[in-house]
């Protein structure tokens, strides 16, 4: 396989993965915001604070309102993290690896960008955004079930693995790390809303159901952390997708170094007690975790896309 | 007990549907029609499409063009125009009305393409050879001594089997009195044998009870003839040789066709940067496991930029030192540097002498009348007739840079008049066909539109010629420019056995 055409596979997971989970973040708020009261309702600008984007958005014209905010989530094409612009980046690396790609996973993702293109410069209204935001989802699944399905498994798939899971696991810290900031800030322990927060926290990353099945108790923060980091049976869990990452790369040849990497974030993943991670020691740790999934890209792309010394 | 019957609701009881297709206003005129023939009736070979046709509304068939346009649409079935600096991609246009060839007819056409080509190989490897040709004066040494596709790099190669050229497109029109004719032939890097693959693929889609009406010749083995063809090159004697197809990138106008071919071989797709040349004159391809040998190019990258070290240096598209490796036999290259110099719009005209030299044949599918400017006689008669010829420029493609004579204006024609004087060598001209139409639809009625067709035919150990082609067909009315980059759209092109219906 082509060291380019890999990179453009692994790519393709990554913004894949990033439209959908864009995707359910803003629907999850749409929700929680529905279900909470004014005075404590996180505000649409915890969204930029996910994605990282609180910066770039302050420095365009437009208030930061709810339908400013979610045009530049999901329309912007400017804003590289916008759901658009992962659709862009996934049709665009998909394109440009069709020889190697099953011809009908193209033509969802060609028409699922068409039909987000076709709706990108327009506003998004409450009365649309279940049905427009499913669709997204919902199409997404589908493409990585038509990979799974019908793709041999063999190096260009496990690219496509190794994005979605790196993907996933990023997007997982982003979204504990901005409701964790949420919660501190706007409520003390004893809020009766409390409870629903962690709950949309769990939402936003199709946990909610699962943690229940999973963890039979109430929901309390050093639980849901344990569920989202270490869980071993959730798919969104970080521990998990470090898991998965581990397996596609042993399928890969060389891969030695970049397993030892993974391995180390592993470990100490997976070592942490989770009932100390509270306030500023969780928003450090989390930080720290980020530093390490960005250490592991760095690992695949010095091993398999830019060799050094081959 | 018996199992009571599933309750299934009555049938609509429908009124026939009123404006059914209207063939009473469909006049080619002067020109011959490929589906219509004599007194409005249908040719023996087209019955099963017309009989079809003249049971449909016209809604109907514009609601299945539409879903034909939106197939491709999300098939992501496009062509790139380079348009004022810029690339655009655009929809592949296709008209859902088929084009029909009868079987009897094509299997002639089949075997003249084959000996074209055949005589055409051997001529390029005989001008890089020993020129004998030249030396028995059947050809003008002049002429190969002013061609820039001539390249002096080339002198001496052998490639296998002596075919230079083995992907190569020709275009064929029919003129009025029914006789065909080939316009000219693309040895270099002849592109749209996907459109015609994926023409097919959405005939099939939006027509489908339109196939059972005609026993018609399927075109889908066309990759792995070509798969086939290219293995038989490879200059390593492996029972799996490397082959890749190289691109210039996303950015060129054909590039999905490059991806489309390279995905339905199952091959690599390979950009210029991807190949290296080690210092054992070997092509080798950066892949995640280190670099792995390559065998056999087919490569959709003009000569100029193939190799900056021996073509133009500036070339980011190429790969150093392919051609030397070439050279030395390691790899393949299809088509091989230097084919082009049989495709030049002036060695065309010689093309009936050049089957008649190698082959001892006639040919079998005659030229177009030509005039070589270069000819004091036939400049004149260009120069006074410029009104009803069309004159090419010797070295271009895709419509460019061409004067039709019966759409040109009196200025045009006199631009024309001044650069054939200043330049004869570089143009050629032919009196203007009255192509061939075929009913096409536009928007909401049939009308005749002109067309041509381009088969491909392979050539390495042994031929292939694509059941029918990639038709063509101009959309505006009365234009004679079927060129997808100048407005031009498609047909699907079946090739109907009449004695199997």
């Amino acid at each position: 396989m082509l060291a380019r055409t890999a990179e453009r596979a692994y790519w393709l997971g990554r913004f894949l993965e990033r439209a959908e989970n864009t995707a359910r973040l803003i629907l999850v708020r749409h929700n929680a915001i529905l279900d909470l009261p004014k005075e404590v309702q996180p505000g649409w600008d915890l969204l930029l604070q996910v994605l990282g984007a609180e910066q770039d958005f302050a420095s365009r014209p437009g208030v930061a309102n709810e339908k400013n905010i979610i045009s530049y989530v999901f329309g912007e094409r400017e804003n590289p993290s916008s759901i658009i612009s992962s659709l862009t980046g996934a049709r665009e690396n998909i394109r440009t690896t069709r020889e190697i790609m099953p011809s009908e996973t193209w033509e969802r993702i060609n028409s699922l960008y068409l039909s987000v293109a076709r709706r990108s410069n327009k506003d998004l209204p409450r009365s649309m955004r279940h049905s427009v935001l499913n669709n997204i989802i919902q199409s997404c699944q589908q493409i990585t079930g038509m990979l799974s399905g019908t793709m041999n498994q063999d190096a260009p798939y496990q690219f496509i693995r190794l994005g979605r899971n790196l993907e996933r696991a990023d997007m997982s810290t982003r979204i504990i790390d901005a409701a964790s900031a949420g919660l501190m800030g706007k409520m003390d322990d004893i809020s009766p809303y409390r409870n629903v927060l962690w709950i949309s926290v769990l939402q936003s990353l199709s946990a909610y159901q699962m943690y229940r099945l999973n963890v039979r108790s109430n929901v309390k923060s050093r639980d849901v952390l344990q569920f989202l980091f270490q869980s071993s049976v959730f798919p969104r869990s970080v521990v998990h997708c470090l898991r998965e990452i581990e397996s596609s790369m042993r399928l890969l040849p060389e891969h030695k170094g970049a397993l030892a990497v993974v391995g180390s974030v592993h470990q100490k993943l997976a070592a942490t007690d989770c009932g100390e991670l509270v306030g500023v020691a969780l928003h450090e740790y989390i930080d720290d975790l980020q530093l390490e999934l960005v250490h592991v890209h760095n690992a695949i792309v010095g091993t398999w896309f830019h060799p050094v010394g081959k | 007990m018996a199992q009571a019957k599933i309750q299934s609701p009555q049938p609509y009881s429908r009124a026939r549907p009123r404006s059914t297709v209207d063939w009473s206003g469909y006049d080619p005129g002067e020109f011959y029609d490929e589906i219509i023939g004599k007194g409005g009736r249908a040719r023996p070979a087209t019955r099963g499409l017309v009989e079809f046709l003249r049971k449909q509304t016209i809604k109907h068939l514009v609601s299945r063009q539409q879903a034909a346009d939106l197939a491709i649409q999300e098939m992501g079935i496009t062509f790139t125009v380079y348009s004022e600096g810029q690339n655009i991609d655009r929809s592949w246009p296709l008209d859902i009305i088929p084009r029909i060839i009868p079987l009897q007819e094509w299997q002639v056409l089949e075997r003249g393409l084959v000996q074209r080509l055949t005589a055409l190989n051997m001529f390029i490897d005989d001008i890089y050879n020993k020129q004998q040709i030249l030396k028995d004066k059947v050809l003008p040494r002049e002429i190969i001594d002013s061609s820039p596709e001539f390249l002096k790099e080339c002198v001496g190669a052998k490639p296998r089997y002596g075919v230079w050229s083995h992907i190569c497109g020709s275009d064929l029109v029919r003129d009025s009195d029914g006789t065909v004719y080939v316009l000219e032939d693309n040895l270099r890097v002849p592109s749209g044998v996907s459109y015609m693959l994926e023409n097919r693929a959405i005939s099939k889609r939006v027509l489908p009870q339109l196939f059972d009406r005609s026993s018609i010749q399927p075109v889908a083995d066309y990759p792995s003839q070509l798969f086939d063809m290219l293995a038989s090159l490879s200059p390593r004697a492996v029972k799996h040789p490397e082959i890749v197809v190289m691109t210039p990138g996303v950015f060129n106008s054909a590039y999905f066709e490059h991806a489309y071919l390279a995905q339905r071989m199952g091959v690599e797709l390979v950009e210029g940067a991807d190949l290296v040349v080690g210092s054992d004159d070997k092509v080798y391809m950066k892949t995640i496991r280190g670099l792995a040998q390559v065998d056999v190019i087919y490569r959709r990258i003009n000569d100029d930029y193939l190799d900056p070290e021996v073509f133009r240096p500036e070339s980011a598209l190429g790969t150093p030192g392919l051609f030397r490796a070439w050279r030395k036999g390691n790899v393949a290259l299809a088509n091989a540097p230097g084919a082009g110099v049989a495709d030049d719009k002036v060695i065309y005209t010689f093309v009936p002498a050049i089957i008649k030299y190698y082959l001892d044949q006639d040919p079998i599918i005659p030229n177009v009348p030509s005039y070589l400017c270069v000819n004091e006689k036939d400049r004149k008669y260009v120069l006074e007739n410029l009104a009803t010829m069309v004159v090419k420029p010797a070295n271009e493609s895709g419509g460019y840079g061409m004067l039709v004579g019966p759409a040109s204006t009196k200025k045009e024609r006199d631009t024309f008049a001044g650069l054939i004087l200043k330049n004869p060598r570089n143009y050629m001209a032919q009196p203007a066909l009255k192509l061939s139409t075929a009913p096409t639809l536009c928007g909401n009625t049939i009308e005749p539109r002109h067309l041509d067709l381009r088969p491909f035919i392979l050539q390495g150990k042994n031929h292939y010629v694509t059941p029918g082609g990639l038709t063509r067909v101009a959309l505006r009315k009365g234009s004679l420019v079927v060129n997808s980059s100048q407005g031009g759209g498609s047909k699907d092109t079946w090739i109907v056995d009449t004695k199997a219906q």
